[in-house]
């Protein structure tokens, strides 16, 4: 995953539209209850685990199950999709195919005939019918939310032949497609706004006050008489005319000199020390005096003095009242709340873009993670307990999120590297390697001779150095045109872009697009030989270009969709995928559509680790208790491993091959 | 004031003793049980019972005389306004009953509120404990201290709110049982109690108060604080008790707790189940 869209579709308020319309979804309802399976299939989708690191710390006997497990069967860098983003190389294990089988070609898709980017993997409607009385905007009809996956998932087609499955939080999910089948969404489930993830940060200190950040909102507050009163923003209030924000008031009573201070809000009230995490609270923004959106969120007590520094969670979907579908059936999470109280249900949930944009400092961002993995942990004893027939899928987001923040904290190469907290920090990743091994340890335990145990990861991981505008290298090379060139870099989406004199633009993280005539609202370039040429040409001088300061080439490949794809969706996909090298992204400011004036940048954030790079650059892992027989296999390979160790004839859809 | 508080309490410890370690809906229908009877009791001995029947009798003769003449205009409005009348009688037959029940219901519903109301914490629950000084008094000024007890940690310094004349501590339980917090005010000891861990059905104490008539009447599961100390109430802050039945939690209604819901609606069943057996016409 990445966080491009987030930090800059939430600035642009493109996020999901509005949870209220949606009401409860319940999918399924119908109780989980299968067939006995003689072979059972457990896998750990452990995001972003790199080989080489795996490796490296295999041979230092720092992961002895990984090492054993590798000695009983194999172990093999896992070719992840093209790109290799979250949304689309899960998407390709989920249903044996690629891109062009599924549709989930980016994070970022685009409306051509806006020139406007769009969320990939979910689109939410709100009600269509509704009636008016007085101030109030009554829905008559339901929302609805939809994902945007194509293709059957791999469960589902084991729900055919009655074989049970739990799939807990595998990325590209949300919301989770209809089955019997106990799941739960993860990464792509936006929190109680609809966003991914929008934190709030109270504080008196001045020098913080800009409060136009992504992924967050900053409120100034003032502290009078030892004590603070704000308010938590909330969703749209669509029972209402003039949609209002909805919000929820607290107090902070600060102690004149102790560094403590007690919180009210709602039925609420707690104490925290300075630098403490405060449990889940569960809070509801009232819209109309019948109807409530419940969430879920954490409070954290950064300081009490001399400045105040309050941080409050993005507000999760409560998983015991959800607001938006999160799992099948509807009840699955309200057992697993009912057991282990209120848990992240937001898809990423630990809050990268609190560590970026210094809200939270590196200890407070991997405390948060740790709560983070504790909550997987528990859930993962309680499911591997009561695993006892067909499949059961979990997935770990740690592993990647601490990835992208604390590589800068490995790599001395990398800008952002920094001695002091790389002598702090430096062994996070390594940690998180750690605690999967003893993962790992626990499921190897479980599995019997009739059990396959499959640990996979989505993708690798590589350093993000330099940033690659590619908006910037398509004006350079004579494919984009802007209107104002003197206002080049200032505006995103385009607004500068001369279209009738532009061929190719690109949005998303790894996509590139002709303007098409046809296609796009103001295309140029014919389909056909015209475009044909245009491709290769553009392909080709991508991938020739060097980096001024370093000599090395940004783009290692750059991928021609039809040359890659198979499957029905795939007129729809960017005209070429770009694949970075090694060290190498796209910039922070291209994937929606604003041309900075340097081609390539030093990246100089905290999210210093990245895959959004070519495939072969950062492979993923495949780890497993059988011997491979194939020589390359690829993530949509495991689908119809899974269907054959079940006995199940693979659909035809199915590109992907059984790897035993 | 404590002296009856504690006598009464003791009648209820009684009365629920055998039944601590159940279900606390055991408990709950035994108490609606005896509430009904003794509903049925007051309502036998303080009505008048011939004339309840006798209103009631008119109110059913009324009512049929409805149904009867219902195409006569002038019968019809006679025979409303005589279930009006009877049904105003029947009112004040039943005042004089409702009148002798309410001093002991309420004393019953706040004895049952210790039982039924709070759910003791258990090990590792974190809590606040709140200590409310009398209005004006500064936090800041005041000489208390808070002991280190087995059965706690307390997890934060002392939190002064000025503007609420208050000083609060966070505090994790660690062992089972009924554990004495103690204070030391201007050089006197102080305790209350606190329970972790208890049987299903226990008695909670929420609040000690300063003593006074009210207070300790609405307060009565602890001793009071004496008056010549700056403190009026020392509050730990426990869960709300759920009331499940069959694996659903009953919700509060219009801030009523659903003990209370319970408590209400068994003890009218029961009422009116029994009723018959011990003729009373209610």
């Amino acid at each position: 995953m990445n966080h491009i869209d987030r930090r800059e579709f939430i600035k642009l308020g493109l996020a999901a539209g509005s949870i209220l319309a949606l009401g409860s979804s319940d999918l399924t309802i119908k109780a989980f209850g299968k067939r006995e399976t003689p072979q059972k299939v457990l896998v750990l989708g452990l995001d972003g685990i790199d080989p080489h690191l795996l490796q490296v710390w295999m041979r230092e006997g720092k992961l002895p199950y990984f090492q054993m497990l590798a000695r009983q069967g194999d172990f093999i860098p896992l070719i992840t999709s093209i790109p290799p983003q979250s949304p689309v190389a899960w998407s390709n294990f989920i249903t044996g195919t690629n891109p062009g089988g599924h549709g989930i070609f980016d994070f970022i898709h685009r409306d051509p005939e806006r020139y406007f980017p769009e969320f990939s993997a979910s689109e939410t409607t709100e009600a269509k019918k509704t009636v008016r009385i007085g101030k109030l905007v009554l829905p008559l009809s339901g929302g609805n939310v939809k994902n945007m996956r194509k293709g059957r998932a791999f469960w589902q087609i084991l729900e055919d032949y009655d074989i049970p499955a739990t799939v807990f939080k595998i990325p590209a999910n949300y919301p989770p497609v209809a089955t019997k089948q106990r799941t739960i969404s993860g990464m792509g489930t936006p929190d109680i706004l609809g966003s991914y993830g929008i934190f709030n940060y109270y504080t008196t200190e001045t020098k913080e006050l800009k409060e136009d950040i992504g992924g967050g909102r900053i409120h100034p507050v003032n502290v009078i008489a030892n004590k603070v009163e704000a308010r938590i923003p909330g969703p749209v209030n669509t029972y209402k005319k003039d949609r209002p924000e909805s919000s929820i008031e607290f107090k902070v009573f600060i102690d004149p000199v102790n560094p403590v201070a007690k919180i009210s809000i709602q039925d609420h009230e707690f104490i925290l020390k300075e630098g403490e995490w405060s449990s889940w609270k569960r809070i509801h923004f009232r819209m109309i005096p019948t109807q409530s959106v419940s969430g879920i969120c954490m409070f954290y007590l950064k300081q009490a003095r001399p400045n105040f520094k309050l941080y409050v969670s993005p507000i999760n979907i409560n998983p015991g009242q959800a607001a938006l579908p999160i799992s099948t059936p509807k009840r699955y999470a309200e057992e697993l709340e009912k057991r282990f109280g209120p848990f992240f249900t937001k898809g990423l949930p630990a809050d990268t873009k609190a560590l970026d944009n210094d809200v939270l400092d590196d200890g407070e961002f991997l405390e948060q993670d740790n709560l983070v993995l504790r909550e997987r942990l528990n859930i993962f004893d309680y499911e591997l307990a009561r695993f006892s027939s067909g499949l059961l899928f979990y997935y770990v987001s740690s592993t990647d999120q601490r990835q992208h923040m604390f590589w800068r904290l490995i790599d001395k190469e990398h800008p952002s590297y920094d001695p002091g907290l790389a002598k702090k920090y430096g062994n996070t990743i390594e940690n998180i390697y750690k605690e999967m091994d003893k993962l790992l340890a626990k499921a190897m335990e479980k599995v019997d001779k009739d059990t396959v145990l499959i640990v996979m990861s989505d993708h690798g991981f590589s350093p993000f150095r330099r940033s690659f505008n590619l908006n910037t290298w398509l004006k350079e090379s004579g494919y984009h045109t802007l209107i104002n060139p003197w206002k080049q870099g200032r505006e995103d989406l385009f607004l500068n872009t001369n279209w009738s004199r532009t061929k190719a633009y690109s949005f998303g993280l790894n996509s590139l697009y002709i303007n098409q005539k046809g296609r796009e609202a103001e295309g140029i370039v014919k389909p056909g030989a015209e475009k044909e040429a245009l491709v290769r040409e553009i392909a080709h001088e991508l991938e020739d270009f060097r980096d001024p300061k370093t000599g090395e080439r940004p783009v290692l490949r750059a991928y021609i969709a039809k040359d890659v794809y198979q499957g029905p969706y795939v007129e729809e996909a960017p005209d070429i995928i770009v694949g970075y090298n090694h060290g190498y992204r796209t910039s922070w400011a291209a994937p929606l559509g604003r041309i900075p004036k340097e081609i390539v940048e030093d990246n100089t954030e905290k999210w210093s680790g990245d895959h959004c790079m070519a495939p072969e650059v950062i492979p993923g892992i495949l780890l497993t208790n059988r011997k491979i027989k194939v020589k390359s296999p690829a993530l949509y390979d495991l689908t119809p491993t899974i269907l054959q160790i079940f006995g199940i004839e693979i659909p035809k859809e199915i590109i992907g091959k059984p790897i035993f | 004031m404590w002296i009856f508080n504690s006598a009464f309490g003791k009648i209820f410890k009684l009365i629920f003793f055998p039944f601590r370690g159940m279900n606390p809906w055991v408990g709950m229908i035994l108490i609606s049980f005896l509430t009904a009877l003794l509903m049925l009791f007051v309502f036998r001995f303080s009505s008048n019972q011939e004339g309840i029947r006798r209103v009631k009798n008119k109110i059913k003769a009324h009512l049929l005389e409805l149904r009867l003449f219902k195409d006569s205009l002038s019968l019809s409005f006679k025979a409303q306004r005589n279930i009006f009348r009877y049904n105003l009688k029947y009112i004040s037959y039943s005042a004089k009953p409702l009148l002798v029940m309410i001093i002991p219901l309420i004393l019953i519903l706040i004895q049952l509120n210790l039982w039924f109301g709070y759910e003791p914490l258990v090990p590792g629950q974190e809590t606040i404990l709140k200590v409310e000084l009398e209005e004006g008094r500064s936090p800041l000024d005041i000489d208390l201290a808070l002991e280190p007890s087995a059965g706690f940690d307390i997890q934060t310094l002392p939190l002064r709110i000025e503007e609420e004349s208050e000083i609060d501590w966070r505090l994790r339980a660690r062992e089972k049982g009924v554990h004495d917090l103690t204070f030391i005010v201007n050089g006197q000891r102080l305790t209350k109690k606190v329970a972790v861990a208890q049987k299903p059905l226990s008695k909670i104490s929420p609040m000690k108060v300063r003593r006074s008539f009210i207070n300790e009447l609405i307060n009565p599961g602890e001793s009071p604080l004496p008056r010549d100390l700056p403190i009026k109430t020392i509050r730990v802050k426990y869960p709300a008790k759920d009331m499940n039945l069959f694996g659903w939690n009953i919700p509060w209604l219009l801030g009523i707790p659903p003990w209370l819901i319970v408590y209400f609606v068994l003890s009218i069943i029961l009422g009116f189940v029994f009723k018959g057996i011990f003729k009373v016409e209610i």
